[in-house]
């Protein structure tokens, strides 16, 4: 009873702070600190500069700003000109036409990108003037490209994976490789639909685009060159094990201080900005982490996860269930809160009931990512709808309805994950041996 | 003296900002390091000790910088329903961050102190006494501290918060 009282006072506080609008990051240390000291009766003070260092300085954890630079340094050269030009003329064939440049678009920035907003605006820049010049119907541009932008947190490198990654101690190469196929098997599901669209919708009548021989078109493709290059350096030197996650996202980094040198980008000011832009993202981030690592401490003492997995145990859940219950919790928490946050405030609990309920933890991962995904695209706290509305104009509303049919495509990625494990543990067991 | 005491104060949070940029570009070059060693075959130890210490050192030294810049993420859903009692929302919500940030910067001050006192070295193979790297934490603690009472202050006085509002779109957070 005693113990009952306890978690409700804990959780109660928690809402409080989280509700009303504190910082998410000290919301969390300040929830902790609470807990230990006045709940559980014990100085707090030692645990917690304990835990918030040991989360801190890391060596996995320096994959994170990296990554964060190596975008933040892409997002200002001329990526996003060059990727619209290669990929189009082998887009406007498929039926559907040009919005696969949305998808594919995103799909390739996502490998060299770990954020989905960034994703959207590199690829969105370009795309949406073009898309729209061309009359293609306006909820299919931003409706696809809201939706493909989030497979930048799936598909390698992901922001959402390291932190993942980081709470639950994993390897992030791992969790890295395990993402690549179900993000291509969910880009390859938006293609279907828009595809389907074209063919069954009326008002899908875009202007024809000007043929291109055939050496026309591989010519254009040149201007793929360099982001293949840098995918290849980064995703390819984990795959074939030459390099940990950090390790790849260093040579990440250098490859795009390169690939902007080489395209005249690089200057004196887009190095700074870039740099004093990754600084704030991931100051941000380890603010979060911070406080979530202790915050995990806090709840070891009030008992509550040990509690949980002890009941998922004797309820005997099924695992269909049990993940069914964990798919409503997130979308629902998804409303509220952020990815990056929602991730690892709820691992703490989370992670002692999948482990006891046998569910593998890099297979999870991925499922919590596509829920996640899809929390980014629901309002009212979704935050590629936030990037869009910055980016178009559009009434938030106007942009969640146009983004319900991928919303809806993600709902079923999550059960074909749950039909088909192997899609996200196969390519990692390969690698393993 | 007002507008003096505030480019102080803001000069402050950017240099924070800036030796955080640095030790993003020290992350950078110690991996590079640390793979060279690795292939050319020198000796390079406690590599990656220093570069967790040199993402610590990011990490804390830029907390009060990215504060400044409205990028730390927040649930504002409550707050922007307030109306015209927005105001009060947002002293709550610096007085809990003030609180907040001033017992961590106590503590992460104090146990620095006891690192250095008890002369802690790192278990690893770096054998750094620990007291070092740690300062990192402390200094950007403080430096949170000042800039949530700063931030506190001015919302008191004048009703609106030094913190830069930030348009969402260029945090490249998720």
């Amino acid at each position: 009873m005693e113990q009952l009282v306890a978690i409700a006072v804990f959780l109660g506080v928690l809402f409080l702070f989280l509700g009303s609008g504190v910082w998410v990051g000290l919301s969390l240390m300040g929830v902790a600190y609470i807990g230990i000291e006045f709940i559980a009766g014990r100085a707090a003070g030692g645990g917690m500069i304990n835990t918030i260092w040991g989360a801190s300085s890391s060596w996995t954890l320096t994959a994170l700003p990296l990554f964060v630079w190596m975008g933040e340094i892409l997002f200002r050269t001329r990526l996003s000109e060059d990727m619209f030009k290669g990929l189009s003329p082998w887009m406007a064939r498929l039926p559907g036409g040009l919005v696969h440049t949305n998808i594919v678009g995103c799909t390739v920035f996502a490998a060299v990108s770990g954020s989905s907003a960034a994703t959207l605006t590199t690829v969105g820049r370009m795309s949406i003037p073009e898309l729209r010049r061309r009359e293609y119907p306006e909820h299919m541009i931003i409706g696809t490209l809201a939706g493909a932008a989030t497979l930048g947190l799936m598909i390698p490198p992901s922001l959402t994976l390291i932190v993942y990654g980081v709470s639950i101690n994993e390897s992030i190469r791992e969790l890295f490789i395990a993402g690549v196929v179900p993000g291509l098997v969910l880009a390859g599901m938006f293609m279907a639909y828009v595809a389907i669209y074209s063919v069954v919708s009326s008002d899908y009548k875009p202007k024809s685009e000007p043929s291109l021989a055939f050496s026309e078109k591989l010519k254009n493709s040149a201007y793929l060159i360099p982001v293949l290059l840098l995918v290849f350096v980064v995703i390819g030197s984990m795959y074939f094990g030459i390099a940990s996650a950090t390790e790849a996202a260093a040579f990440g980094v250098l490859g795009a201080l390169v690939l902007a040198a080489f395209q005249g980008s690089l200057t004196v000011s887009s190095f700074s900005e870039s740099l004093m832009g990754a600084v704030r993202t991931s100051a941000m981030i380890t603010l979060i982490l911070a406080g979530a690592a202790f915050l995990s401490l806090a709840m070891g003492y009030t008992g509550l996860p040990r509690a949980l997995a002890d009941w998922i145990a004797t309820m005997e859940f099924t695992r269909l269930e049990l993940l069914m219950a964990l798919l409503v919790f997130y979308i629902i928490l998804g409303c509220f809160l952020d990815g990056i946050s929602a991730v690892v405030l709820t691992m703490a609990i989370v992670e002692p009931m999948i482990r006891e309920a046998g569910i593998d933890v890099i297979w999870f991962g991925i499922f919590v990512t596509v829920v996640i995904e899809m929390a980014q695209i629901t309002p009212p706290i979704g935050f590629n709808l936030f990037v869009m509305q910055g980016l178009t104009n559009h009434q938030m509303n106007y942009i969640a309805k146009a983004a319900l049919p991928m919303f809806g495509i993600m709902v079923l990625m999550v059960f074909v994950l749950i039909a088909f494990p192997e899609l996200v543990t196969w390519l990692p067991d390969t690698i393993r041996q | 003296m007002k507008k003096t005491v505030r480019r102080i104060l803001d000069g402050l949070y950017l240099a924070g900002g800036i030796a955080s940029a640095l030790c993003l570009i020290g992350i950078v070059t110690l991996i590079v390091l640390q793979i060279a060693s690795r292939n050319i075959g020198f000796s390079f130890r406690g590599g990656p000790d220093y570069a967790g210490y040199a993402m610590a050192a990011a990490s804390f030294l830029g907390f009060a910088y990215a504060l400044n810049h409205g990028a730390h993420i927040r649930v504002t859903l409550m707050i922007s329903a307030m109306g015209r009692y927005r105001y009060w929302g947002e002293v709550w919500c610096f007085i809990v961050g003030t609180a907040i940030s001033t017992v961590f910067a106590w503590f992460a001050c104090k146990f620095t102190y006891e690192s250095y006192r008890f002369n802690d070295i790192s278990s690893g193979l770096d054998a750094t006494p620990l007291w070092i790297p740690q300062l990192s934490m402390a200094v950007g603690s403080i430096l949170l501290a000042i800039c949530f009472w700063d931030n506190l202050i001015t919302l008191l006085f004048t009703k609106k918060p030094n913190v830069i509002e930030s348009s969402i779109t260029d945090s490249g957070a998720e």
